[in-house]
């Protein structure tokens, strides 16, 4: 039996809420990024299309919403307890209520795995919702 | 040379021009074209285009123009400010390829190298001048690539235009000389005044040559070399110079188009190895009595319950 994870709700004010990026591909990195100094300067929008460049290749990228009534959020957890079977406390370090969503050189669509994804929350609703008559 | 029209977005590919003199629009022309820092791991890519009436090739010849690289840059301003004044029957273009532009295109999905890449730089910007109503007859050309090849291109290409592709063209056709040193100018001023997309508050701007065996370049490029990022938009990624130092000391990226052979490749991309099949351990799947549905799968969707 694992221990329950506990969200410090009091971190929640005092998290930050940056810009999000979601890359089309993997970094082996876990940890800080010059977000600020390389890449959102070199941004460039054009007609609410945006477009940059990631290691020499061609990112095309749009705004995404977090689905109504949802809010996103970036947990931390300071330390990993060394069994399974201890509590896990993580902190939110982050809130954010939309993200930029790249793509590679397509612009992005609403057929792409992520816009659907967000679909689910609403579809969601219906099917859970009372059936009337 | 004011170059305010690519300095004002260096992340794409811009053309620049003088105005057409009317002699070309009436009488049989020569037209040359020519290349600048095709080599360098930094910086735009230039082609340019000369043009003026054929009648005219001995006051252009008079002008002392000489192959760019047997120039020193001061001699070159001197001769593209004398190329300027001769406007009543000199003409030029030029096709400004940016950093940005040169790695973006050969890294992409569907590669586009760059030879391509040049052959298509130098075709739009004749295009541009037969657009322009100059009455084209000869075309000059230097190439590093093979010759025939792209003088029987050009030519298909350009029916009624006697094109000429010949390597060091640029010191054996006035024209072409007078190409390559636009090219040259647009491309010195463009790296001296690089303005950085990035905020990377003051830059050492002592890049060298911008070639990758130049020292000076190579401890830029180490300098400015950021392990998520890589590098400011003025490298060109596609350098294998620009890669291998990448490999060596940023953070490994992969890209669902990667080639990537091995059991480590397949792995990572969830896949099953051929070799996997010779292994006792069996790969660990979802449970047989459970199958998720296709919308959520298709939407990489699941169910969590723990971090």
């Amino acid at each position: 039996m694992s221990g329950c994870v506990t969200v410090q709700l009091s971190s929640l004010n005092r998290a930050d809420t940056p810009q999000l990026h979601l890359l089309p591909c993997e970094i082996e990195h876990d940890g800080s990024a010059e977000v600020s100094g390389f890449f959102t300067p070199a941004v460039k929008e054009h007609k609410g299309e945006k477009s940059v460049s990631f290691r020499g290749r061609g990112l095309r990228g749009q705004e995404v919403s977090c689905p109504h009534g949802y809010t996103g959020v970036v947990l931390n957890e300071l330390q990993r307890p060394s069994s399974d079977e201890e509590d896990r406390i993580v902190k939110v370090s982050s809130v954010f209520h939309n993200f930029t969503y790249w793509n590679l050189e397509t612009p992005p669509t609403s057929d792409d795995r992520i816009m659907m994804a967000m679909v689910w929350p609403k579809l969601a609703d219906v099917i859970h919702a009372p059936v009337e008559g | 040379m004011d170059l305010s029209a690519f300095e004002a977005d260096n992340s794409v590919s811009c053309r620049l021009t003088s105005p057409v003199p009317d002699a070309c629009r009436t009488e049989d022309c020569c037209l040359g074209i020519d290349e600048a820092g095709r080599g360098p791991v930094l910086g735009p890519m230039v082609y340019g285009i000369c043009f003026c009436p054929v009648s005219k090739k001995e006051e252009l010849k008079n002008l002392n123009v000489a192959d760019s690289k047997t120039l020193t840059e001061a001699e070159r301003e001197n001769l593209f400010l004398k190329l300027d004044k001769a406007k009543s029957f000199v003409g030029w273009a030029l096709q400004v390829l940016s950093p940005n532009t040169i790695s973006t295109n050969m890294l992409q999905r569907v590669k586009y190298n760059l030879n391509a890449l040049s052959h298509d730089a130098a075709i739009g910007l004749v295009q541009y001048a037969l657009d322009c109503g100059v009455q084209l007859k000869e075309v000059f050309v230097d190439t590093v690539g093979p010759a025939e090849k792209y003088e029987e291109k050009l030519s298909k290409r350009f029916p009624g235009v006697k094109v000429t592709v010949r390597p060091k063209a640029d010191s054996l056709f006035p024209v072409v000389s007078a190409a390559s040193i636009c090219a040259k100018v647009a491309r010195d001023h463009a790296v001296k005044g690089w303005t950085f997309a990035e905020d990377l508050g003051e830059v050492d701007t002592d890049y060298g040559s911008g070639y990758p065996n130049d020292p000076k370049t190579k401890s830029w490029l180490l300098k400015y070399l950021d392990p998520v990022f890589g590098y400011p938009q003025f490298v060109r990624f596609s350098w294998s110079t620009a890669q291998t130092l990448l490999d060596s000391k940023a953070f490994a990226v992969h890209w669902d188009d990667d080639e990537e052979d091995g059991e480590k490749g397949a792995a990572r991309q969830k896949n099953t190895s051929m070799l996997s099949y010779f292994s006792h351990s069996k790969p660990k799947g979802h449970s047989p009595t459970h199958k998720t549905h296709r919308f959520f799968t298709e939407r990489r969707l699941q169910n969590v319950d723990t971090f």
